[in-house]
């Protein structure tokens, strides 16, 4: 279970208030969506929870399971099994795609004190997921997201959000840079995904992706905090009315 | 030949505009090892390939300070010659060169394929003062390996001068890893048409090491094709220096250069000296320079973490595939590998 409590998060060196007491329970099992306006909070939210720089939690606190989320490094986070889906993924040229998944399996297996995963292993399972989603097999060799279009990378983020196995998901604005097609592929992979020991937080403006990936939860996060809360029908009812109401 | 004590006026220093970023008369004393005396060199052949010793060839009025020292002080010269249309899956091997002055030739015949590895590890404290000429022959291709791993306390100067007839070329790759103070200069002349070279190199710097990567290539004959890449990293208090001259004149029509230099500081105290040039002087001709000096990309850092990778491990990786691509150009696999292995160890160790 993701709790959030009373989160007050600042950029500009503490300077600019983003999120003034947020309050947020995704309990195990369950796929919950932010929605909200643009400017709201929603990345900076993604970005508290997977330890970036620049945002200075002021107050309030963030646990996973029991254990202490704020307190942890990035990579600490990533093994105990967060794994954020980019709204930019970025691009890392001169290394392979395989050799950085490789590298950082096998780096949250080290953390959790597991053994590592052996190459043939490693490779079987990359090619029949890469199948899955119907990615070419060069895709695998290329450097990581270099030259790959906007659903390539979106793809990409499915594709090791699939090898990685985390047990919580956040994804920030997956939906977007994606066609149909590209995202009916991109929903399967997330809905197989869903089992009753993880807890998904989905991150969009639109309610479109919710068509396919049907929340339990849908938050509006505006003004700094969760603004209202529903079921999976009133993110139908927010894509037609707007976030006006809960606008400042 | 007068054996006069080596004056620290002779040797060059930041007043000389060549030498203005690295200052050899600072780094070296007038007691250090290896000032005025010749040094060890091994040198390893394959068959066919001869080595001889001769008397030192008089020095011309615009050798650098340092090419007069070498002759100096060096005695005798070593004369490697690779006769016409010779191959072989050997390299010629140059070791030692651990402290004083030496002077090396290399001639490749007409034809002739060489692989050239040379091993700079020099003694604590010492000078070393090397330069080799190197001539190479219609179509001979001379495929030439450096690896500097001095220690910090070392001072040295290699020079190279390169003489390219027709078609002839040169690739060369550099790795090094600086000293007190270290410059590795090569100078070569397009002499014939279609003169090929690839000069790469790698410098990775931590401490307070120096390492000078500078040459100038001089065409003079049409269809040159150069390509040079030197990628550098410097960390804690180093300093990294590249100077690179292309110098097309004017009947070196259709030459293609291209030069870059691009580095990443890994901390904010190292320091970084680019000077590329380029003096053209034939009108139909493709020739560019590029310089850039960063930092490991944040973003790209942050990613590699979210995904599980910790810091130093993600910052290696980066600065690794960053740094590898110069080698891509060298066909020895084997050798690029062992270049790669020296260079993960080093970020091992400093990143």
């Amino acid at each position: 279970m993701l709790k959030i409590n009373n989160l007050h998060v600042a950029v500009d060196d503490g300077q600019k208030p983003i999120l003034t007491g947020l309050s947020l329970e995704v309990p195990k099992g369950e796929v919950h969506a932010i929605m909200g306006p643009n400017g709201a909070g929603k990345s900076t939210l993604s970005y508290v929870l997977t330890g970036r720089d620049g945002y200075d939690v002021t107050d309030g606190t963030v646990t996973l399971d029991g254990k202490d989320l704020l307190d942890m490094e990035p990579e600490e986070r990533a093994a105990a099994g967060v794994f954020l889906s980019f709204q930019y993924p970025l691009e890392i040229p001169g290394v392979p795609t395989m050799t950085f998944l490789k590298t950082a399996l096998n780096a949250q297996r080290k953390a959790r004190g597991e053994e590592e995963m052996k190459a043939p292993e490693f490779l079987k399972k990359a090619r029949a997921l890469a199948k899955e989603l119907k990615m070419k097999p060069e895709m695998l060799k290329r450097p990581l997201n270099v030259g790959f279009s906007g659903g390539e990378k979106k793809r990409m983020e499915i594709f090791q959000m699939m090898m990685l196995e985390p047990n919580f998901i956040v994804m920030d604005e997956t939906d977007s840079g994606l066609d149909v097609d590209a995202l009916r592929i991109v929903a399967d992979g997330v809905n197989k995904l869903r089992s009753p020991d993880r807890g998904m937080l989905i991150i969009t403006h639109y309610q479109r992706l919710l068509d396919y990936i049907v929340p339990d939860r849908v938050h509006v996060l505006a003004k700094g905090g969760i603004a209202a809360s529903g079921d999976a029908e009133f993110a139908k009812k927010l894509e037609n009315e707007g976030y006006d109401a809960y606008a400042a | 030949m007068t054996h006069m004590p080596l004056s620290l006026k002779t040797l060059p220093n930041r007043r000389d505009e060549a030498w203005k970023w690295s200052d050899v008369s600072r780094a070296v004393s007038n007691d250090v090892q290896g000032a005025d005396t010749s040094a060890p060199v091994q040198i390893f052949v394959p068959e066919g390939v001869t080595v001889t010793r001769t008397d030192a060839a008089a020095t011309a009025a615009n050798d650098t300070s340092l090419v007069k020292l070498a002759s100096q002080y060096a005695g005798q010269v070593w004369n490697i010659v690779v006769p016409d249309g010779f191959s072989s899956e050997n390299p010629i091997q140059i070791e030692g060169l651990t402290n004083g002055h030496a002077q090396i030739s290399l001639s490749l015949g007409k034809g002739a394929s060489v692989q050239l590895v040379e091993h700079y590890d020099g003694q604590a404290g010492a000078f070393v003062n090397s330069h080799l000429n190197v001539k190479l022959a219609e179509d001979a291709l001379l495929d030439r390996v450096i690896v500097q791993t001095d220690p910090d306390d070392c001072v040295r100067i290699s020079t190279t001068h390169v003489t390219a007839w027709a078609k002839s070329e040169l690739r060369q790759h550099t790795l090094a890893f600086g000293g007190k103070l270290s410059r590795l200069e090569t100078r070569m002349a397009g002499m014939g048409e279609g003169v090929k070279a690839t000069i790469n190199g790698a410098y990775l710097l931590d401490g307070a090491r120096h390492c000078d990567m500078t040459s100038y290539i001089d065409l003079a004959c049409p269809d040159g094709h150069i390509r040079q890449s030197v990628k550098g990293v410097t960390a804690d208090k180093s300093r990294g220096v590249f100077q690179g001259k292309f110098h097309v004149r004017r009947p070196a029509q259709h030459t293609d250069a291209r030069m870059r230099h691009d580095c990443i500081m890994l901390s904010d105290t190292s320091e970084i000296r680019s000077k590329p040039e380029l003096e053209i002087y034939a009108d139909d001709v493709v020739c560019e320079h590029g310089n850039t000096i960063g930092a490991l990309d944040e973003s790209a850092l942050f990613y590699m973490r979210q995904r599980g990778i910790p810091l130093a491990q993600a910052r290696a990786m980066l600065t690794e595939a960053f740094l590898a691509s110069v080698f891509d150009t060298l066909e020895d696999e084997v050798m690029r590998e062992s270049l790669l292995e020296k260079l993960r160890a080093w970020l091992e160790a400093t990143v």
